[in-house]
Formats: structure tokens, sequence, C-alpha cells
């Protein structure tokens, strides 16, 4: 089944939708898209067209998405701790991914009408080459689209994700991008997988379960956390509704939380950028004291340097990450 | 004529957030007046009579009103003590699970001292070995000698003067800590802020990356369970498998990020005047939590 549904709202959901569009509303909402197998031990089917029926939510809650100008969606579609599944689950699941993969290559004009940008995040090499391949090719097809982004998170923990940006910095340090000072919390979420999104505004996840699971912890510390107790499968344009009004709700405190964290972390930035100055200062002066005037010309020049130093390692990164899609894709086109 | 539907969808959107606001108030007024006067079959009538005005549901407030505690839970009224103190360990002892680590994330304005101090005291009587608590301007932090005076008052009024196994390790960010171990024989309370989170996965990724610039190490040394190692030696947190949160705002307003990656999340309305049954009935619906951890 494909990725995108066509198809209008029902008038009852469209005045609704305008209702709630009258009010603030998320710009990237991610889904941990909870119950496929519950849901499937309920109606008596087999787990993996549980896991089928998954995908079918999934396309339909983008449309929906997409009808709320929402133009951005994360979902947690696979798990590290996922692979701890039996042999036979696990196989079923990338074959189930390498299908709607290679649909998705199929309906890349469907795809490039509607603008949809699809990205993987996640440990891609714990996954089988075929697969890697497949999603390299989705990824790299639609790379330019810019109406609305769709991220998978696939072999993915958060853990992993953050580990892997303190890697990437500890790369650039190795390669002499950057220093071991200029690390900061604006760097790291600039390494993460996440990094060309913005934070989710809202994470919703389903079958009642109360917990984050490892998935989008940095990300998500001042998101709107939404816990519906509905299947997956069984999502509805109510239920997307409710979590969004949950949304608004929150959204005046939610938004105080998030400037007051932003402007701590510029003043933590700040003081760091002072600390090295003054440690620089002391290097190279010859024990005179330093007037002030002086020191605010080397802080502000410090600080330029370090943004520049910055941006030049995060275009490195960016090329090392975008080979490594490319590379994916020509490799499977000489197989 | 655009303008106009635009105006009418917006005025249709401010009463729906009245609408909400007078049906948690509702809902608010119902909770005191189950509080006060017990009894199951009041609790299933009023959940029948504002169901039909509750269209938008309110998972979480329903669940507390459906998964309170027993009703045979009575009430701790005043300053009892002895009695309490074994009341709470039998009640602990009860629970299917309780957990190591309990985080009190307070996402309200304007702390009280005293209600915190409370819930301090009834988490340790209840046999959870780690408390710590939260809340985003890092209040708690700054005040935390005053939140010290309150628990140790607490204490002495709920659980008796003489402080046999109620000797606290009371732990805040820039105190010593020698404990390696997190089991310690006597219960611990810690008062956590942001910096305890993101800016704290920062510090070891600034070490780490500095050992690299020294040559000491290479970054494919770099793992998942190394950052994990640093980051309990840096700050000893247990990872907490249960967070209580008090107040309106749905977000973790920064808690731990990288230690809450399996905790459960249970949310109170305030944490101004909570019970002990509130908190009671938040350990039973952790209790019946039930975690797959993947599989």
């Amino acid at each position: 089944m494909s990725w995108i549904k066509e198809g209008e709202l029902s008038l009852l959901e469209k005045i609704s939708a305008n209702i709630l569009k009258a009010g603030p509303m998320p710009k990237h909402v991610a889904f941990i898209m909870d119950g496929n197998r519950r849901f499937a031990r309920k109606k008596n089917m087999e787990r993996q067209e549980g896991h089928m029926q998954g995908f079918n939510k999934l396309a339909e809650t983008l449309r929906w998405c997409k009808h709320l100008n929402i133009p951005e969606v994360t979902v947690y579609a696979f798990s590290i701790e996922n692979f701890k599944r039996t042999k036979d689950e696990v196989d079923g699941l990338m074959e189930l991914a390498k299908q709607k993969f290679e649909r998705l290559l199929e309906e890349h004009e469907n795809l490039e009408k509607h603008g949809v940008c699809v990205r993987v995040l996640g440990d891609l090499n714990m996954l089988p080459l075929d697969l890697q391949q497949l999603i390299a090719k989705a990824v790299f097809t639609t790379r330019n689209h810019n109406k609305c982004f769709v991220n998978v998170c696939f072999a993915y923990t958060s853990r992993y994700e953050i580990t892997n940006a303190v890697r990437e910095m500890a790369w650039g340090v190795e390669q002499g991008l950057i220093k071991g000072s200029d690390v900061s919390e604006a760097l790291l979420s600039e390494c993460l997988y996440s990094n060309n999104s913005p934070n989710p505004d809202l994470l919703i996840r389903t079958s009642g379960e109360v917990r984050l699971s490892d998935f989008l912890l940095w990300q998500t510390s001042h998101s709107c956390l939404v816990f519906q107790s509905v299947l997956w499968p069984e999502y509805s344009f109510w239920n997307l509704c409710e979590a969004i009004l949950q949304y608004q709700l929150n959204h005046k405190s939610i938004q105080k939380a998030r400037d007051l964290h932003r402007e701590h972390q510029a003043l933590q930035q700040l003081e760091a950028d002072r600390a090295c100055v003054v440690e620089l200062l002391q290097h190279h002066g010859n024990g005179k004291p330093v007037d002030s005037q002086r020191r605010q010309e080397a802080l502000l020049h410090y600080t330029a340097c370090r943004e520049e130093r910055v941006r030049d390692f995060l275009e490195a990164l960016k090329h090392k990450r975008d080979s490594f899609f490319s590379d994916l894709c020509s490799e499977s086109l000489l197989a | 004529m655009r303008t106009r539907m635009a105006l009418m969808y917006s005025l249709l959107w401010r009463l729906l957030l009245i609408l909400v606001h007078v049906n948690r108030a509702l809902f608010s007024w119902l909770h005191v007046r189950i509080q006060s006067w017990k009894g199951r079959l009041w609790e299933r009538a009023a959940t029948v009579l504002l169901l039909p005005i509750s269209l938008v549901g309110f998972p979480d407030f329903q669940n507390n009103l459906n998964h309170g505690p027993d009703a045979n839970a009575k009430p701790i009224t005043e300053k009892r003590t002895g009695g309490c103190r074994s009341r709470c360990l039998s009640d602990g002892k009860s629970l299917k699970k309780i957990p190591v680590h309990i985080g009190l994330l307070v996402a309200e304005e304007e702390p009280s001292y005293p209600d915190i101090a409370n819930v301090v005291v009834w988490c340790m009587a209840v046999g959870i070995s780690y408390v710590s608590v939260y809340d985003n301007h890092g209040v708690f932090q700054k005040n935390n000698s005053r939140l010290l005076e309150e628990i140790k008052r607490q204490q002495q009024d709920l659980m008796g003067v003489d402080g046999s196994m109620h000797s606290v390790e009371f732990l805040s960010s820039g105190s010593d800590q020698h404990q390696h171990n997190v089991v310690s024989c006597r219960p611990t309370v810690r008062v956590l802020s942001p910096d305890d989170g993101k800016q704290s996965i920062v510090h070891v990724a600034q070490q780490l990356c500095r050992s690299v610039e020294n040559k000491e190490r290479s970054f494919k040394d770099i793992n998942v369970s190394m950052l994990d190692l640093l980051l309990r030696e840096s700050k000893n947190i247990p990872d907490p498998e249960l967070v209580v949160k008090f107040g309106p705002v749905n977000s973790t307003l920064g808690f731990l990020p990288w230690h809450i990656r399996l905790t459960e999340f249970i949310s109170l309305p305030s944490h101004r005047n909570v019970s002990y049954e509130d908190l009671l009935g938040a350990l039973q619906r952790y209790g019946a939590c039930q975690q797959r951890l993947g599989q």
C-alpha cells in the first residue's frame, strides 16, 4: 500500500481542522506508533498483518497532517532494542521495510508532486545491506523536496544518537576542525541525526504506555508529551485533534520554559567563551593586566573564530553524511 | 468573506478552550469532593454524569479518577507518629513493584516546600531509596537548605522523633559524592536542576573530546557504555523508573534526558495539598506498568 493517501477531509473534519488551526499549531509532530501487535491479537490477525495495518495508519496520518498544515512528522519505526525480538519477527519487519521503501521509489513522481522529503534516522549500518541501499536511494531521491518532511527512525535509539553526535564531534577534534572547548549543547544538537529538523513540538505515544522508550530524548526535552490509550492501527483523526488540543493548552507554558532554557544556554555559551578568552590572554599576555576594552575585543574575536570553525566542521559533517548515502546508492547501481 | 470565516473559526477556537477549562475545573472540583466522600458509587455516578460533557476526553484525569487508590485506604490526617511509619511500610510492601529511584517533577510556578517535603517523606516511608526533586527554574536547587529543613520537619512530624532508620542522605549538585554504589542503606534525596540534564551530557562530551585532543583516545573508541559510565562517574544518578509530574504542563521540561529512556511518567494535577492517597495511587499505577524492553 501507498505512502501517500489522497483525499480530502470530511465536512466535519474540515470544520474541526479549521477551528484548531485558529490556534497555535505544532510544526513538527513525533509519533511512537505503539500497539500493532496488540491490535493483531485483538483482531485475531497475524502479527505481520498488524504491522502492515500500522503502516497504512502512518500513510493516513500523513494525509491528516498535510490537511492540518503540519509540515514535519517523525515516527519511531524500529528501535535498536527491537533486534531482540524473534528472528522471524525481525526478518518480517525488515522485509516489510524493504517492500515499503521499494514502493516509495516506485511512487517517486507522486512524492515529487507532493514535495515529500523522506529521511531515515538511525544507526543504518546495523541493517542488512540491501535495505541500507534501498533507504539510501529513497533518501537521495527525495532530498530536495521541501513541502513536507517525513523522518523515519529505523535502527534507532536516542542514546545511540547522542553517542554518535559526541563521536562526530570527537572526529571533528581529531581532524583539527574544532577544539574540545567548542563542544556545547547547540553543537551537539547540530550533530544529531535529526539536525535538519526543528525539535518536535508534540510527541504522541499510542497504546497507553507512558514512557519514551529511548526516542528523541534530547530533542523532546521541551515538547508537549501526549500519551493516548488507543492502539496505533486504530488511531483516528479525532485522536490527532485531541493531541493537538493538548498542545494548544500547553503552548504558552512550554514556550516560556523553552525561552528560559534558550536564555540560560546563551549565557552558558557566553561564559564558556569568556573563560577561554581569559585563558588565551593569560597565555599570550606578558603579565600585564588587560583592560576591559581589550578583553571585550578579544571576546568578540574569539566568538567569531569559534563560530567559523563550527560552520566549517558542520559543513564537513554534512558532506560526510551525504557521501554515506550517495556511496550506498552508487554501490547498489553497480550491484 | 475569508476574514469573516477566519474570525468565526477564531471565536469557535476560543470557545473550545473555554469549554475545556470549564470541564477541567469541574473535574477538579469533583476530585476534591471524591477525596472527602469516599465511595465507589459516587465516583462511578460522577464519571457517568460528566461523560457526555467531556467530549474532549482527559485521559490523564479520567485515569486518575478510575485508577484511584483503594477505597479502603484511610487518609493520613494530621501529625501521627509511629503508626504512620508502619502503615506506609506495609503499603509499600503490598505494591506490585516500587521504583528504586522516583523523580518528583514539579511543573508548577511557586513551589510549596511543605507539600513537596511531604511527598519526599512519604516516598521514603513507603520504601523508595532514592528520591529526586526537580523544577525547570532550578528553584529547589537554589533553596535546597530550605527544602532540607522542611523534609526534616515533616519526617519528625510524621515518623516520630527517633531518627533510627531515617538519617537521610541529602544531595544537590556541588556536594561531594564519594559514594559509588547506588544502593546505600540510607535513603537518598537529590535535588536536580536543568544543569543535571543536557549540560551534564555536554560536560562528558567535552571531557571525551579533550582526551581526543590530547591523543589519549580515538573518536572510534566512543560508545554508549562509555558515555553512560562517565555520566555515572560525574553525577551518580540512577535511572529513574518512575517520574511523578505535578502540574498541568505536559512536558519533561529538561529533566535528565539521558536517564529517562525507560521511565514511566505519571501525572498528578498539583503538588499543592497533595495527599498520601494521591501518591499511593500513582505508585499503584506504576505497579501495573509492564515493560517489554523492545521485545
